[in-house]
């Protein structure tokens, strides 16, 4: 399968009275948009902010985070499944606007976490700091429950991304990238000779609120099942997931994942990259078993050499990852995880609520539990209300100066679990 | 909710069910027992966090056997004062990994500080409203045939 | 800003005293001496810092007189007051190794002034105090001294100024359990291809987490039939009779202890206690059943449920007793129960 990504930087945001995309500059109509998002009978406002790099600003609390990209020539539209229809993407072209995303934000449980701060000490511990952010708030509609809340927000922006991504259909890329796999037959003509790799991603499927979906279907409902590495990159997996902000995978980590990336990167040179496996984590310890049998048992039956899984939150999925992990070494295909860490504040707790020999490579993204003070930001889109409430703030978390204390898990993608980052630790 | 480690009573107990199950649901969410006690065996504990992970391992160790995992959910332990399990009703020979996965929990536990006095209704509530859902996600595993 | 003021301990061989023959030389202070590595080490500290005195002592005497020797050093660092201990560095020497870390983690932690010191991995002096003081990895010989001053001068400065210590591949130390962030040149995903390449090739690569170690010891078939089973009892609690015969340490036990219960059917307060100085021995010495069930035992001796109770138990005391010590202990224990034709047993600790 063959896609051409076309690259189009974004070098500002300006709201404006027409939506437009002039000398890489995006003009947003917010009334166009306004309109789009209320179609949602579940949403009663959405105001809409901006962003930058550098600037005193804080957002939270964020729930996803998504990049605009267009369909342009093939099959499907973006995000099939869900706003687009279910067709097979991953072929033909499509445009992405690089350097940066819609963000939505709204408070949708009373423990909301997910900060995103555009400069400080917070800024080097979120991807999205360095991206200009369109930042949508959503207010629901009185006497709402938290899961109809969650799926009109993610929807909100879905279709945002997608109106947006709409305006560069019919511009020219500023840069273009060729991304090309094999079937597994062509493949193994092709490349006899290069170690056959998959890529085994765990989605986050523990129920509401930490779902992610795969072309709309809710992922705790699959069994592991195969992508070609270009699906992801049209929307094919995106995140209904609200908790655990530093270890979530917002839906601009799955259109961009980086160990998709960083396979391709090495495909038909030092590897051949065979497909991208997705898998669940869910509750019931029997969809456990069920789920690593079967992700061992495709890499066996693509023979396999080796395999990087990633991992989605903290706990519950550690006994996945550990699980995969024992199940396709047991296979003789050699495997390397990624994880991160909550070894406590100080650093000297057990990291992993599961553990096995097996494990013998392992890349970690930090300990989320480490303390970092933020200081006060001039401006705040979202509210503040629950930043001192939120998972790994402390008791003392807003200090007398305006500042908080928190660890670092509240930040979003500061622990991200496919390699999206470069924190780590020893 | 008192946390106290010994102020342990169970104030609804077993509730005789509509149709045969092979499991119970243990909680400390009222929610629970409120939205699934007519379908299913709901024993629902008026504890704090540690003590209802502490009454599971008890049970585990005298022979039931975890059905779904006690670290469920992104909100960690110390952050969210309620949890459910499913557990077998029945008695099984000893299943070391139920006993590995609740005695690792019990641990994470110590690693999150919960919060409780700066949670308001709305927060609890939510926590109620977040433990269900991740049960019942689990139910429709279970349930399923 | 004055210069930070470095005591530095080293043994015999690297003060030039001599070698094996000498190791028995008594510690010894030599203020506003610089000696051997030293000198080094002040080259690497520039104008930050100096070394204003050196502690000598042989290796075989600070072994030997542990207490004493490490007694004699605290009062000597204390009375040269400096900022800074640095020990070493040992390389691969065993026994400076030990003394090294005792010596540092002693310092850092009795006179609560930073310490450091440096020894090869495999030394058995990092097993024991890597998680105490910083440990700077060298290599297994002193033709490494270059190098190893080269990491430990700068990690030492930072301490001596209570700078924050980054992580252990970054200062260079030997990783002590407690895990520290750093941002890393690639992103997770980069490395983890990187990592995926090496595992393939089978070349060395370095895991980011060093699973916890296991030592798993895959299980027997169970018993058959209980009620012809002979089950003996071994305790790591410390359960001996009244007055300890044997004096079982306290803690970092050098022995463990057989006990003959033919006949005893409950231990009391009058005739077992326990010699385990690691928890509150209140109960146990009230009742040692607690921890060595022998009453139970009996019981279900009597009932049938078991064969019998074996008429020999043994007893160490768990705390702080090193693991090889353990494992040796065990050994030696399992191969007389075998002898004794005993099917099962039951171990108990605190």
């Amino acid at each position: 399968m063959k896609l051409e990504m076309g690259y189009i930087h974004i070098s500002d945001i300006e709201f404006s009275s027409e939506s437009k995309i002039e000398n890489g500059k995006l003009y947003v109509s917010t009334d166009a948009l306004k309109a789009l998002v209320l179609e949602d009978e579940k949403l009663k406002d959405v105001s809409f902010d901006i962003a930058r790099p550098g600037e005193s600003v804080r957002i939270t609390p964020v729930k996803d985070v998504i990049e605009p990209r267009v369909k342009v020539e093939g099959k499907g539209g973006v995000f099939p499944g869900i706003i687009s229809k279910v067709d097979t993407v991953g072929s033909g072209k499509t445009y992405a606007l690089k350097g940066m995303a819609v963000v939505t934000a709204g408070k949708i449980v009373g423990f909301q976490e997910g900060v995103i701060d555009m400069t400080g000490p917070g800024a080097d511990y979120t991807p999205f700091s360095k991206l200009i952010n369109l930042v949508m708030v959503c207010e629901p509609v009185d006497e709402i429950e938290p899961h109809e809340y969650e799926k009109a927000v993610r929807i909100a922006g879905f279709k945002a991304a997608a109106y947006i991504g709409e305006l560069a259909k019919s511009l020219t890329p500023d840069e273009t990238k060729v991304y090309e796999t094999e079937t597994i037959k062509e493949g193994m003509a092709k490349y006899p000779d290069l170690p056959r790799v998959a890529y085994v991603h765990m989605l986050q499927s523990q129920g509401l609120l930490h779902d992610t979906y795969v072309y709309g279907v809710d992922a705790k409902q699959i069994l592991p099942t195969m992508l070609n590495p270009t699906e992801c990159m049209d929307g094919a997996i995106v995140s209904g997931n609200c908790v655990s902000a530093c270890d979530k995978n917002p839906t601009y980590v799955h259109q961009n994942n980086p160990v998709v990336h960083d396979l391709l990167e090495e495909h038909g040179k030092t590897i051949n990259f065979v497909c991208h496996i997705v898998t669940n984590e869910n509750v019931y310890l029997a969809d456990k078993q069920r789920s690593s049998d079967w992700t061992a048992k495709l890499c066996k039956m693509l023979d396999l050499d080796g395999v990087i899984v990633s991992q989605e939150g903290f706990g519950n999925p550690d006994t996945d990852l550990i699980m995969n992990c024992k199940k396709i070494e047991a296979e003789g295909i050699k495997t390397v995880i990624i994880t991160d860490e909550y070894a406590g504040r100080d650093g000297k707790s057990q990291s992993l609520a599961d553990a096995d020999a097996a494990a013998d490579a392992v890349v970690t993204a930090g300990n989320a539990n480490q303390v970092v003070v933020l200081p006060k930001l001039d401006k705040v889109i979202g509210t503040l209300d629950y930043i001192t409430k939120i998972a790994g703030a402390s008791e003392n978390t807003l200090r007398e100066d305006g500042s908080l204390e928190v660890e670092i898990q509240v930040i979003t993608g500061a622990t991200n679990e496919v390699g999206f980052t470069t924190l780590s630790a020893r | 909710m008192p946390d106290s480690l010994f102020g342990c009573r169970p104030f609804i107990v077993v509730k005789e069910v509509v149709r045969l199950e092979d499991y119970v649901i243990v909680t400390n969410n009222p929610l629970v027992e409120e939205r699934e006690g007519k379908t299913h065996t709901v024993e629902l504990y008026d504890v704090g966090i540690e003590e209802i992970l502490r009454l599971i391992r008890d049970r585990v160790h005298s022979g039931q056997r975890l059905l779904t995992h006690p670290l469920s959910g992104s909100v960690k332990p110390g952050e969210t004062p309620y949890k459910s399990v499913l557990m077998t009703r029945g008695k099984e020979p000893f299943d070391l990994m139920s006993v590995e996965l609740i005695q690792s929990a019990i641990e994470a536990c110590g690693k999150f500080s919960f919060k409780r006095d700066e949670y308001d209704e709305r927060a609890m509530r939510d926590f109620r409203i977040i433990d269900w859902t991740l049960i019942k996600s689990a139910l429709e595993s279970a349930d399923s045939f | 800003m004055s210069k930070i003021k470095v005591v530095h301990y080293i043994n015999q061989f690297f003060a030039n005293i001599g070698g094996e023959e000498k190791a028995d030389y008594p510690a010894e202070k030599r203020p506003g001496e610089v000696v051997g590595p030293g000198m080094a080490f002040n080259a690497a500290f520039g104008d930050e810092a100096e070394i204003i005195g050196t502690i000598v002592c042989g290796d075989t005497y600070f072994n030997e007189n542990v207490d004493k020797a490490t007694a004699d050093i605290l009062e000597m660092v204390k009375e040269m007051q400096p900022d800074l201990f640095i020990a070493g560095p040992a390389f691969n020497a065993g026994r400076y190794g030990v003394a090294c870390g005792t010596i540092a983690s002693a310092v850092q932690e009795k006179l609560g002034i930073p310490s450091l010191t440096g020894m090869y991995i495999e030394n058995p002096g990092v097993d024991m105090f890597a998680s105490k003081v910083y440990m700077v990895s060298t290599k297994n010989s002193a033709a490494g001294m270059r190098d190893a001053v080269k990491k430990m001068a700068p990690l030492a400065l930072k301490l001596a100024k209570g700078e924050p210590i980054g992580a252990s591949c970054e200062e260079g130390y030997i990783p002590n359990g407690v895990r520290v962030n750093f941002f890393e040149k690639e992103r997770g995903s980069k490395r983890a291809v990187e990592m995926l390449l090496k595992k393939l090739a089978g070349k060395e690569y370095t895991t980011e987490y060093p699973m916890p170690a296991f030592d798993r010891v895959a299980p027997n078939p169970p018993i058959k039939d209980l009620s012809k089973a002979t089950i003996a009892l071994v305790t790591s609690g410390g359960i001996v009779p009244k007055g300890n015969p044997d004096h079982i340490e306290s803690s970092s036990a050098s022995k463990f202890g057989e006990y003959d219960i033919t006949g005893v059917t409950d231990l009391t307060a009058d005739t077992y206690e326990t010699a385990h100085g690691g928890y509150d021995p209140v109960y146990a010495n009230a009742d040692a059943d607690r921890v060595l069930p022998v009453d139970v035992m009996r019981d279900l001796e009597k009932e049938g449920v078991i064969g019998k109770l074996h008429n020999k138990y043994y007893a160490t005391v768990g705390n702080g007793t090193a693991v090889a010590s353990a494992k040796a202990y065990a050994a030696e224990i399992a191969k007389r129960l075998i002898a004794d034709g005993v099917d099962a047993v039951i171990l108990t600790s605190t």
